[in-house]
């Protein structure tokens, strides 16, 4: 049988009846219940801690003492150093370019890469960025991002290559993409500040580092997908390997690579805003200072430049010409070298122009994007704090989501057991995949427990499962009925394509000053991010059901709400479990960065450890720990959920 | 068969001794060993191993068309890639010219699918990112031909098949016909001695397939190369092949002419494949040829070789037998009526 290929045990549950798991899943509740009420209180206990506090903190002023005597860590700064260098120079160029140049450069790669559309709306985008009123500080995080962009892929293209032609390769690749692709994006500036100081370098390295992930993924998925016809084209006509590589796989992944370049910019820029909290001194800063005075002015208008930038880098690296079939490529396209030099003749003229025309300096013009938000702001504030009908205002809403859900689960999660918590967990993973993820979830929060910030962890995880649930019950029908309509897909595309691309930190701007310092705003934040992947992997699920099995369902006679729960959602399952998976992943890199709008708990410890090393490592680096730890289980849980209806369909 | 070639000129015939291919973890130890006779399921089920190919042994002269033809996955595709090596051989030895290509080093290898054999596949392969003229001077590139003369020898290749002016193209603007047609002149492009087709014509509509069957018979008869032709259309194997091989299950059960396979099938699975063919369409006149007996007078003439089909006019027009002669014009024998119904009746004479 074929089944013989793949030894799959199959999940515990599958083994029990339906029945019997019932019987037992409700048995276990109880026996929890009372385990938890007559255990309470027993914290972790000391002999546990591993006194990574201590270690770190330690570790990391040896490091400070020893820089510039220890020959290592001299040669992990001056590479940081060179890369600054390069972002320096790339800050020159941007300059030199004058505004008018810039602008110009993103309408030529624009339109040499996708069209007079696609070109328009980047150029504009980046126009507005100065009418926001932040054309400097805006170019500063463009420098920062260029230049980790172009070492990522320096880096993340060669890892893909060998990892999509080895199979060895991607087998030991493989974990550490994997986990790189769940850890917040503070987690990476922790030891970056730990090894560069505070400041740019750091900053540097650690988008850097942040977005090498994708672009070895992409790479070699877009290897692994060329046909095997292809190749073997290519072998029988006796292609060496490089020459096989050359002309044939790597031009057949070049559209993967591009996805690849698309999101290692957009990550790259999520994580270039946040790290403007170790001073880097670009845009992101003034976010900052506006958030922490709470001047609403100055947050959206720095923020609204975040977003123009944004959208302008995610159009100009998605677009794709296509060519009409029936028809050849016309000449003039086919020359691609004389195309891009006429583009870059239009830049250099446009350049300087602005040297000509003496308008250098962005001019004065202002769009007051930001008092217009302030005001909507103020309105709000007055009037929606109490007494709105249904939801009760931002005010009500704050303190019912605090002082009725919050705080009830978070104590509850604090006062349980640490090892009753650690069972559950370890009990979820069992019933979910087997031993095998049961020892890795009891490992895990085993590890946590050692960090010697339980609470804190207990207080993340409870905001986290708080907003994904609240998430999931938005996500999830919205996305039900977007699949199964048309209008509302076609309404919600352009919001759910343009919240698609921005940073995590722009979310966080709105919610502060709606709902004020604390952990809510944080919540809602990570609500608002997560949404849009959510909405679009169910509504995706959805309509990739094929066909056949819905017109049979009709054919039976069911109605539109049969065929929904009997046909469409079962076999839409896996997709949707992998949107709820993206969603948990989102909320938590969002709650971990709302530590520092009042979210507290993990996020701000972290948060302490890159922005005040010098008292807060050690906590910090103990936080990242418990944090990687907590996505790790969060995810492999999720994914395990995913995969699980493939078991429980399989005859035994 | 004998040879094409004038003397002096290279050997460019194949020719394959015990060959094996064995998918699957430690392919050797099943070669040859009492788990090779397993029924398929089972050796799957408890090694993990397939046996696309058995102990083939094939030769094929130069000039000559030799079909393989058998049934989804009994192992033809394999077979064809393990002469260049595209996919490794477990055991055995493929001789193309005078090289031993399983032995052959690195540029040697290279040299035998530079400059030696070209491929058409199965579903074209073109590369969707070159235009036609650079997918049919792809082979000129990687031997390192200049981008002018590449150019040239391919645009010229592209008229040979049809298709001039189109080389600005790209593959997918292309019906699934041209896209063939393609696929054969990049393969023609570096005038190779030896042609393999892996099922090139299968993905096409009748009418085209029979096109593009003709289009390989003049080239048969302008370019004179040896060809292998990976079918599973019994048609398009009679139509083309000088010999026949049905594989079944990774063997060969029958290696023959035509004629020898629908007159004389080696056992059921080869009947099953030609129970439906008429065989007076392959059957040349031979067969149901006697001695002549005395008879001055026949209703006609024909040579050695003609199909009976051919015949059935003459014979149906009188009584009188059909005179059949050699090359040189000389009589050899006569063909009765009777002999050519009851051929077409499906008994035998
Ligand atoms: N890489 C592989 N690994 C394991 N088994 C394989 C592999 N490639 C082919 N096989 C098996 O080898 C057998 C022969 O495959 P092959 O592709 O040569 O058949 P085929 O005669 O060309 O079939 P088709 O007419 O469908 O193209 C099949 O049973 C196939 O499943
Ligand atoms: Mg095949």
């Amino acid at each position: 049988m074929s089944q013989a290929v793949l030894p799959a045990a199959p999940a515990p549950v599958a083994l029990l009846g339906r029945t019997t798991t019932r019987v037992v899943g409700v048995a276990a509740v109880i026996v929890g219940i009372v385990v938890f009420k007559v255990t309470r209180q027993q914290n972790v206990p000391s002999w546990l801690d591993l006194h990574v506090q201590r270690h770190a903190q330690s570790v990391y002023h040896w490091i400070v003492q020893n820089t510039g005597r220890n020959w290592f860590l001299d040669a992990i700064k001056s590479i940081g150093n060179g890369i600054t260098w390069c972002q320096k120079r790339g800050l020159t160029f941007l300059r030199l370019l004058h505004w008018t140049g810039v602008v110009a450069l993103t309408f030529v790669i624009g339109y040499l890469r996708a069209g007079w559309r696609t070109a328009t709306i980047a150029a504009a985008s980046m126009f507005a960025i100065g009418l926001c009123g932040f054309w400097d500080l805006t170019m500063v995080t463009l420098s920062i991002m260029i230049v980790a962009v172009a070492f990522a892929m320096l880096i993340g293209v060669p890892l893909g290559i060998w990892s999509g032609l080895s199979e060895s390769a991607e087998r030991r690749l493989r974990p550490l993409l994997d986990t790189a692709q769940v850890m917040p994006a503070y987690v990476y500036l922790i030891p970056c500040v730990a090894f560069f100081g505070i400041g740019v370098p750091a900053a540097i390295v650690a988008t850097l580092v942040y977005a090498v992930p994708p672009a070895v993924r992409l790479t070699s998925l877009g290897l692994r997908q060329v046909p095997v016809v292809s190749t073997e084209v290519g072998m029988s006509f006796g292609s060496t390997g490089p020459q096989l590589l050359r002309k044939v796989q790597l031009p057949l992944a070049r559209r993967s690579v591009l996805l690849g370049l698309n999101q290692v910019i957009m990550m790259a820029f999520g994580l270039v805003v946040i790290a403007s909290q170790i001073g880097t001194g670009d845009v992101g800063v003034r976010v900052l200072a506006g958030l922490q005075k709470l001047d609403a002015n100055l947050a959206f208008s720095a923020g609204f430049c975040i977003v123009f930038a944004a959208i302008a880098l995610d159009r100009i690296t998605t677009g794709e010409r296509s060519l009409k079939p029936g028809r050849p490529m016309p000449k003039w396209m086919a020359d691609r070298r004389a195309l891009w030099a006429a583009g870059l003749a239009v830049v250099v003229v446009a350049a300087l122009s602005a040297k000509v025309l003496s308008v250098q300096q962005y001019p004065s013009w202002r769009v007051g994007i930001g008092s217009w938000a302030k005001s909507v702001i103020d309105w709000l504030d007055k009037h929606a704090r109490h007494g709105v009908p249904l939801i009760g205002g931002t005010d009500s809403f704050n303190t019912f989501l605090v002082r009725d859900i919050l705080i009830p689960f978070r104590s509850m999660l604090q006062s349980a057991a640490w090892w009753l918590v650690v069972g559950v967990v370890t009990l979820i993973g069992w019933v979910s995949k087997g031993w095998r993820l049961a020892l890795l979830c009891a490992l895990a929060f085993t590890g946590i427990a050692a960090m010697h910030n339980w609470d804190l962890a207990m207080d993340t995880l409870s905001q986290v499962l708080i907003a994904v649930i609240i998430s999931v019950c938005l996500a999830v029908p919205i996305g039900v009925w977007s699949g199964r309509s048309r209008w509302l897909e076609t309404a919600l595309r352009p919001f759910l394509d343009t919240a698609q691309v921005l940073p995590q930190f722009v979310y966080l701007v709105p919610v502060v000053f709606l709902f004020r310092v604390g952990p809510t705003p944080g919540m809602i934040a990570a609500v608002i991010y997560a949404l849009p992947p959510g909405i679009r992997l169910v509504s995706l699920g959805l309509k990739e059901v094929p066909l056949a099995p819905r017109e049979a369902a009709i054919s039976f006679g069911a109605t539109p709400r049969q065929e929904l729960i009997k046909v469409q959602l079962p076999l839409a399952f896996k997709s949707i479990m992998l949107g709820i998976n993206q969603v948990i992943l989102m909320v938590l890199a969002t709650v971990i960065i709302a530590g520092l709008i009042g979210g507290g708990a993990l996020g701000l410890e972290a948060l302490g450890g890159f922005t005040k090393p010098n008292i807060k490592m050690g906590d910090g680096v103990a936080a990242g720990v418990s944090i990687v730890l907590l996505a790790m289980v969060l995810d492999r849980l999720t994914q395990a959920w995913g995969n699980r209806s493939d078991q429980e369909d399989r005859p035994t | 068969m004998t040879s094409i070639g004038g003397v002096g000129e290279t050997n460019s015939s194949i020719s394959v001794r015990g060959m094996w291919k064995v998918y699957g973890p430690k392919p050797e130890r099943i070669v040859g060993s009492e788990l090779a006779d397993l029924p398929r399921k089972q050796l799957h089920a408890q090694t993990g191993n397939v046996v696309a190919m058995r102990d083939i042994n094939m030769d094929v002269a130069p000039g000559e068309v030799f079909v393989v033809m058998g049934l989804s996955g009994s192992g033809k595709s394999t077979l064809i890639r393990c002469l260049t090596r595209l996919i490794e051989p477990t055991v055995g030895t493929v001789r193309i010219g005078d090289v031993d290509v399983t032995a052959a080093d690195k540029e040697t290898l290279l040299d035998v699918r530079r400059n030696k054999v070209s491929m058409v596949f199965q579903h074209f392969g073109l590369l969707p990112h070159r235009t036609l003229t650079d997918n049919v001077a792809f082979g000129l590139e990687v031997r390192g031909v200049d981008k002018t003369e590449r150019r040239r020898k391919a645009n010229e290749t592209l008229e040979l098949v049809g298709l001039s002016e189109m080389g600005s193209y790209r593959p997918h603007q292309l019906s699934g016909g041209q896209q063939q047609r393609v696929g054969l002149a990049r393969a023609l492009a570096t005038d190779p001695d030896i042609l393999l087709f892996d099922e090139p014509f299968s993905a096409l509509d009748p009418l085209i397939r029979r096109d593009m069957q003709d289009e390989v018979i003049r080239l048969r008869h302008e370019v004179s190369k040896t060809m292998v032709f990976i079918t599973h259309d019994l048609s398009e194997a009679l139509r083309l092949g000088d010999r026949i091989a049905i594989m079944r299950d990774g063997m060969f059960v029958q290696v023959g002419t035509p004629e020898s396979v629908v007159v004389d099938p080696a056992d059921e699975y080869v009947e099953n494949f030609v129970r439906d063919v008429p065989r007076s369409f392959v059957v040349p006149v031979e067969h149901v040829m006697r001695d002549v007996d005395g008879e001055a007078q026949f209703s006609g003439s024909v040579s050695l070789g003609t199909k009976v089909r051919d015949i059935v006019k003459l014979v149906a027009s009188s009584e009188l037998p059909v005179e059949v002669v050699d090359e040189s014009g000389r009589q050899v024998g006569c063909v009765d009526r009777v002999h050519v119904l009851s051929l077409i009746a499906g008994s035998e004479p």
